[in-house]
């Protein structure tokens, strides 16, 4: 055992390690299904997964900011739904120009966030109670707000584009060669700038293979996409939106006290970090990020309805996405990738599952075996049986 | 009054003293931690503070750290008066206090730690908030290897190790490059050694040792007199809230050392260093 947890630490240690068992997990999953199931690998049905697994994605990036600090958000799907409930209402009974509704939603989500975070960092209440209040206190505001009927339908175009309109093909390839060569000119120049300052650098060969193996993921997606429709105005605008949020919390100050209040909040507290406002900022993040997770759901749908957010199984999936892909629920381990690619393990085996025609039991069951298989990796790579902290 | 402990035969040496501790009272209700204690420490000198449990060390590194606030007593840097209000006024002071915990997050890496919560930024960035600007790598990285260079710490060779991943003598050592990383001019080291094994202690006590060499006055707490036999120029004993008198290192025994931090001493000390 101890063999073990020694080995998946070192793998953890290394940069790239914190994706090798959630890539695993996803590369057995596929597998798989690509044995047992011919049309999961097929091009439209890839399209789907991608889209089933957006709303997860955001809410399980969202989430991680706060997992960062050793916090937890249980009702990050439940702002969710207030969000689409504002965004519903305002569009569909009252008439009110999309963008408006959208930023009206974004601001709901964020007073939320905000106000939990403040109650946590101020009263000085644990996140898990305060949360599971906000759970069921937004899940009855999203009930008052839709109204006795608890679902309104979305028809506005501009909401539905969100999720419904694809790139052309040519643009779909030339956004993708554009992000290629941007990432590839960045770490090229950042390794060139290690080499100038006499840094640790890595060796050419090593970074050339990572270039290759990320340009080989994209241009397999983008080939992919484009045998169906193309690929979706939605990836494009949540790929920023996540790109943004990576940027924020692991190149600046803000990140880094992040990561430093997950990993030891006494003495995060004593170089001076501002300990509370940076909790109730983490939290206002998940408010935004389960609000655009709120639109994206409304606008795939096509309805807004109580069981689609609030009182459906997103929370769990959410947090189990987070979890799956390799974020640490004790605090200062992880990463929006990480949640995005625990978002596609959760969402293939939902989709997989579907396709091979399982039982709603059978899918909670394996769901419930891959989420604590996620967790025990994590256990045992952080010292196993609770042997260091 | 237990003032008259104070022997006036260390007068002489002060004359150079960085920074100098005079008369400090401290009481926590109704026990006095502190009843006239007397401390002082040369730029490039390690200064050992020794005593038993409840001589007042503690007490006499939180009133230097601005943790404390001495109830009387004067507190002289440069010859100059000063007054240490809080843990950051310390700081501005130059003095940096590394307490026994550490106060290192294990998940980041060394130049991480040795920057946390004083990040570099970039320059073009000034219109966005400070928390939002981006990170200087690899300024912070250059710099951390200068900091871990002069501190010579051979086996550490890695500044993008995590500290999680480091022995109890290099977490030690980077705690103590990140006290030193500001431009601080006095350095107190809590029981550095406490927990450590043979070799990291040799490892921990040679960072001290270059600390004198980078001019640093530092004061040295511990109970192992081993080791502040080993490193420390001079040698402060304090009993009962009060320093018993000081003792050049080179010119007395250990077996001194602990007689006078049991039972103290009447007459003033011959040895006192000139």
């Amino acid at each position: 055992m101890t063999t073990l947890s020694h080995r998946l630490r070192k793998i953890r240690a290394h940069d790239l390690g914190q994706f090798l068992p959630v890539l695993a997990s996803l590369l057995v999953i596929w597998t798989f299904f690509a044995l047992t199931e011919p049309a999961f690998l097929s091009a439209r049905n890839l399209y789907f997964l991608l889209m089933q697994s957006a709303v997860v994605a955001t809410l399980a990036a969202g989430v991680t900011v706060v997992l960062l600090i050793g916090d937890i958000d249980l009702s990050i799907a439940a702002v969710a739904g207030v969000g689409a409930a504002i965004l519903a209402v305002l569009v569909t009974n009252l008439g009110v120009p999309a963008y408006l509704a959208v930023a009206a939603a974004l601001a709901a989500g964020v007073v939320l966030g905000f106000a939990q975070g403040w109650v946590i960092a101020y009263v000085g209440i644990p996140s898990f109670v305060v949360t599971l209040a906000g759970l069921l206190g937004f899940q009855g505001l999203m009930l008052k707000i839709l109204g006795i009927h608890g679902a309104l339908n979305m028809r506005d175009p501009a909401i539905r584009g969100l999720t419904t309109v694809t790139l052309p093909n040519w643009l779909g390839w030339a956004l993708a060669l554009a992000l290629i060569a941007f990432v590839a000119l960045v770490l090229f120049r950042l390794n060139h700038h290690r080499r100038q300052r006499g840094l640790e650098r890595m060796e050419a060969a090593p970074l050339l293979a990572r270039i290759a193996l990320f340009a080989a993921l994209v241009l397999a997606a983008v080939a992919t996409l484009n045998a169906y429709r193309g690929v979706p105005l939605l990836m494009v605008i949540l790929g920023a939106v996540l790109a943004l949020l990576w940027w924020v919390t692991t190149a600046t100050p803000f990140g880094r006290h992040l990561f430093a209040i997950g990993g030891n909040p006494e003495s995060a507290r004593r170089v001076g970090i501002p300990v509370r406002r940076i909790r109730v900022a983490a939290f206002s993040i998940v408010g935004l990020m389960a609000a655009i997770g709120g639109i994206v759901g409304a606008s795939r749908y096509a309805s807004v309805s109580f069981n689609a957010f609030a009182g459906g199984p997103l929370l769990l999936e959410a947090i189990g996405a987070a979890v799956v892909g390799g974020t640490s629920l004790f605090g200062g381990h992880g990463s929006v990738w990480n949640a995005i690619l625990g978002a596609l393990v959760i969402g293939s085996l939902g989709n997989g599952l579907d396709l091979s025609g399982a039982s709603a039991a059978d899918k909670l069951m394996f769901s419930g075996v891959i989420l604590l298989l996620a967790v025990s990796l994590d256990a045992l790579s952080r010292g196993g049986a609770g042997a260091s902290r | 009054m237990t003032d008259d402990r104070r022997s006036s035969a260390d007068d002489a040496s002060t004359a150079s003293a960085h920074l100098r501790i005079e008369g400090v009272h401290k009481s926590f209700g109704a026990v006095r931690a502190l009843r006239g204690a007397d401390l002082e420490v040369r730029r490039g000198e390690v200064m050992g503070l020794v005593g038993d449990n409840g001589a007042g060390k503690s007490t006499l590194m939180k009133v230097i750290a601005g943790v404390d606030r001495p109830d009387r007593g004067r507190l002289l840097l440069d010859g100059r008066e000063i007054a240490v209000p809080s843990p950051a006024a310390a700081a501005a002071l130059g003095f940096q206090t590394v307490f026994q915990d550490l106060a290192l997050c294990e998940n980041l890496d060394v130049t991480a730690n040795l920057f946390l919560g004083h990040e570099q930024t970039a320059r073009w960035a000034r219109c966005l908030p400070p928390p939002l600007r981006p990170l200087s790598g690899l300024d912070m990285e250059e710099r951390s290897r200068r900091a871990v260079a002069q501190l010579n710490l051979r086996t550490l060779s890695s500044v993008r190790a995590k500290v999680g991943a480091l022995s109890g003598g290099q977490r030690q050592a980077v705690a103590i490059a990140r006290a030193v990383r500001t431009e601080s001019t006095v350095v107190l080291l809590d029981e550095p050694t406490a927990a450590l094994g043979i070799a990291q202690t040799s490892q921990v006590l040679d960072v001290v040792r270059q600390l004198r060499e980078n001019r640093h006055a530092v004061i040295y707490v511990s109970h192992n007199l081993r080791d502040v036999f080993a490193v420390c120029d001079r040698i402060s004993v304090l009993r009962h809230g009060a320093r018993v008198g000081v003792w050049d290192t080179d010119a007395s025994a250990p077996d001194e050392i602990v007689i006078a931090m049991m039972h103290g001493r009447d007459d003033p000390p011959s040895a006192v260093a000139a």
